[in-house]
């Protein structure tokens, strides 16, 4: 901030062309902060706006609902977003998807901190090797359609744990982790092992703890990277539809040409008004794309905090 | 001092006869342990009714799974529940004796105690093995006994699994390696000695389990590449019978109907790819003018909202895509309902017109904010006293960009630019699967989806093992070229 104020004391005439820039700078940015930001906000409004407004077009840049006279006021209604427990098969693709959030990323930071961990120590048995070992394999791998029938070889599809298991070793977590505890000072381990603490004592009592940080990015990436996940429920889950991940289920929900609106179980709780507005097969889509939008949007404030933590270490090579 | 050295030095220099034993057995004892998760090596299929993606470990623990295909078999009791738990039993001992072996296999890392007596695990265990696989050869012979008597020997197809004669040849493979290694052990020469292993053994042993589930999920798929060389339907066999050679890669390429797809979908990627790479210098622009702004508050507020598009999936981007841009999307209602012109109703989504432009477009929108953290932070990083020295000797704003930050920055681009280079064939599938339809499929089809949907869709595995083939060694070709280069002009390298 100091930095920057003294910085911009030094501009001691500002020109006119200099305005221009600095106007048409910030315009700029405006516009394009904009369109990042716009559809989202009209996919929300969309929602929650009154169903037949939404199909007639007339919602544009405001949440409508129809009064008692039927016009249409500023309002909004999340009647949508209940009516989706009456959608079929959105519920265990929402299950899945959070399981596997949980469980994989837990996985994974584990893995992740302990490999990255060992790999620290000089001592291992050809540790230069296996370090390697593990990071060429960001640059390489055999193909989809090999690697597919590796899956099937393993009995990995049509498997939830197909999931979680592969996704456990992350070689640019490791070297995250790994590049983290260097800067960690030797010395604290170093006493704790005169001490007598077994190496895993260490890894649990002194670089679990120190390494929080790092630990909680690559957490935070691999849970947005796991919710986001399609490919593998593509390729994988051929006969296990209760397997797909919502992603999946929503790639389905665009496509599918038949009316979203059949697919709802019959005789549920919803009243009829509300089954008929939900008939709606793009009212469907866009509240489904919500819904997995928001868990995302709600943990990006926190994420923040590690963007230049998470892509600057990267850039530290292997 | 001295002595721990000596006593060191002589521990490591094993006579040869006992080294060659111990390695052969610590080799057979991991592919043993690997053997028990592969389906194809379950020497507990002894039905063709039992899943053929059960491993041994399945079949040992999930009855559910082993008897999922078997209905009508199980209720008429063409096979005895008896049996398939006995099988069960039987496999359960199978994977004790492996678990033996490995630990002994692991503690003949330790010194001479602790190898010595890891030695006798096997001893144990291999015979142990040898017992589940006599179970299971019981099993066997009491399911043919009993479907010959009621005479559905035909349905419940019972054989003997290849599985079956492996594990037998692991078993006495382990026992023999062991039992060698043991006795070229000698005696025991230290009564006081107590069973340690050098922590540079210790270590690799806890670092192991890592280094089997990077292998078996990143480098054993490199044992599919066989297909490439196969005549390979899906449920089908692979051997002598079906070997073509080469012949897949020729027909890629000498085809005629072939050739034109690849050309097109290699037109394709390159060309995305190349859009790609030419406007790789977008987000530095994004970064520098973004640090021209003053408002430190406005420059958080910019780079909070242009990154979210970053987080979403390609799926949800498509979500938005057609909320803007299809038959009842914004751009349409907007049209009708604000500006008031009528039959606005194009769905823009399926106009294949410049469609590597569109897909450029969505792949900015998506990525430039994120990309353009990294410079940011560069930016944020240059010694501010450069800017000053400039200043005072009459620099104007353009003249420190061009001379202090964009020179500042130009080591992260070059990183950025040649694995961009490298990675010019793989531009990923999702963005162009979800994007594709009917209209666009032609131009929008790039290498990488071209796999998926000859692989995948059509189920041409060995034509589209040997495309993904050509696409890692190309792949790793330029990799390596990316990387030369960057050593020759920069004296660093990227991986």
């Amino acid at each position: 901030m100091k930095k920057k104020e003294k910085a911009a004391s030094l501009h001691i005439r500002r020109t006119a062309g200099d305005w221009i820039f600095d106007t048409a700078v910030v315009v700029f940015f405006c516009v394009f902060t904009f369109i990042c930001v716009f559809p989202f906000y009209y996919l929300l409004i969309n929602t929650i706006s009154d169903n037949d407004l939404v199909t007639s077009g007339r919602v544009n840049f405001f949440p409508l609902v129809k009064d008692a006279a039927g016009q249409a006021v500023f309002g909004a209604h999340f009647s949508n977003y209940s009516a989706l427990r009456n959608v079929q098969d959105l519920g265990s693709s929402v299950f899945v998807t959070v399981a596997r959030t949980i469980l994989g990323t837990a996985l994974m930071v584990i893995t992740s901190a302990w490999a990255g961990y060992l790999v620290t120590k000089q001592k291992m048995w050809k540790r230069s090797f296996w370090y390697r070992f593990l990071v060429v394999t960001m640059y390489f791998n055999a193909g989809l359609v090999p690697w597919y029938m590796n899956m099937l070889m393993m009995g990995l599809t049509d498997n939830f744990l197909a999931y979680i298991i592969p996704g456990m070793v992350a070689p640019y977590n490791i070297i995250l982790v790994k590049t983290y505890i260097e800067s960690i000072p030797s010395s604290l381990e170093e006493s704790a092992v005169i001490d007598g603490a077994s190496t895993v004592t260490v890894w649990r009592k002194i670089i679990l703890p120190l390494s929080i940080p790092i630990l909680a990015t690559i957490a935070i990436f691999g849970a947005v990277g796991n919710w986001n996940s399609f490919q593998d429920s593509l390729l994988l889950m051929n006969n296990r539809p209760d397997l797909y991940t919502l992603q999946h289920r929503l790639y389905i929900y665009l496509n599918s040409s038949s009316n979203l609106g059949a697919m709802m179980s019959q005789g549920g709780t919803i009243s009829e008004q509300a089954a008929q507005s939900m008939l709606n097969q793009r009212v469907i889509q866009y509240t489904v794309s919500m819904v997995s939008i928001i868990p995302i949007l709600m943990v990006y404030p926190f994420m923040q905090r590690y963007f230049v933590k998470g892509i600057m270490l990267g850039a530290v090579k292997g | 001092m001295e002595a721990t050295v000596q006593r060191k030095t002589r521990a490591e220099q094993l006579p040869p006869v006992q080294r060659i034993s111990l390695w052969l057995y610590r080799i057979a004892a991991l592919v043993a342990v690997m053997a028990v998760f592969f389906p194809p090596m379950n020497p507990g299929r002894i039905s063709e009714k039992i899943n053929e993606s059960a491993s041994l470990f399945t079949t040992g623990i999930s009855y559910g799974t082993i008897t999922n295909s078997m209905g009508r078999i199980l209720r008429s009791q063409w096979i005895r529940n008896a049996d398939i738990t006995m099988l069960m039993i039987a496999c359960c001992v199978v994977m004790a004796g492996v678990i033996l072996c490995a630990a002994g296999a692991c503690m003949s890392l330790g010194n001479r105690k602790m190898r010595r007596r890891g030695l006798l695990l096997p001893l144990a265990g291999a015979p142990v093995m040898g017992a589940g696989l006599f179970l299971i050869h019981r099993t066997y012979a009491g399911m043919l006994a009993h479907g010959e008597e009621i005479g559905k020997l035909e349905t419940i197809r019972i054989i003997l699994p290849g599985g079956f004669t492996v594990f037998c040849v692991f078993a006495g493979f382990l026992f023999l390696t062991a039992l060698t290694a043991f006795l070229a052990s000698g005696r025991e020469t230290d009564k006081a000695a107590q069973m340690e292993m050098d922590e540079k053994y210790r270590l690799f042993l806890m670092m192991l389990p890592v280094i089997l589930l990077s292998f078996v999920f990143s480098y054993l798929p490199i044992w599919g590449w066989r297909f490439a060389f196969f005549d390979y339907t899906p449920g089908g066999n692979i051997g002598p019978e079906n070997y073509v050679g080469f012949r897949w890669f020729s027909f890629l390429f000498n085809d005629p109907a072939n050739a034109k797809d690849l050309v097109r979908v290699l037109r394709n990627t390159l060309v995305m790819s190349g859009l790609g790479i030419a406007t790789s210098w977008l987000p530095i622009a994004f970064a520098v003018l973004l640090a021209e702004v003053r408002s430190t508050k406005f420059q958080r507020f910019v780079q909070t909202f242009t990154t979210i598009p970053n987080f979403i999936s390609w799926v949800l981007v498509y979500a938005i895509a057609i909320c803007i841009f299809s038959t009842d999307g914004f751009i349409n209602s907007f049209l009708t309902n604000v500006m008031h012109v009528s039959g606005a109703n194009t769905n823009y989504l399926q106009i294949a017109d410049h469609t590597w432009l569109k897909m450029l477009l969505w792949g900015t929108w998506k990525g430039i904010g994120w990309s353009a953290i990294i410079y940011i932070a560069g930016i944020a990083g240059i010694d501010q006293q450069l800017y000053e020295a400039a200043r005072v000797d009459g620099a104007n704003r353009f003249r420190c960009i061009w001379h202090i930050t964009i020179p500042g920055l130009m080591p992260t681009y070059m990183v950025m630019l040649l694995m961009s280079i490298g990675g010019i064939l793989s531009n990923g599938m999702e963005q162009y699967l979800v994007f594709s339809n009917a209209m666009n499929k032609d131009v929008i089809e790039v290498l990488d989806l071209y796999v998926y949907n000859i692989g995948i869709g059509q189920n041409q595995i060995s034509l589209s093992t040997v495309v993904g083939v050509s696409k890692s060694l190309v792949g790793i070709a330029l990799l390596f070229t990316a990387n030369g280069i960057s050593k020759a002009i920069r004296g660093e390298s990227i991986i």
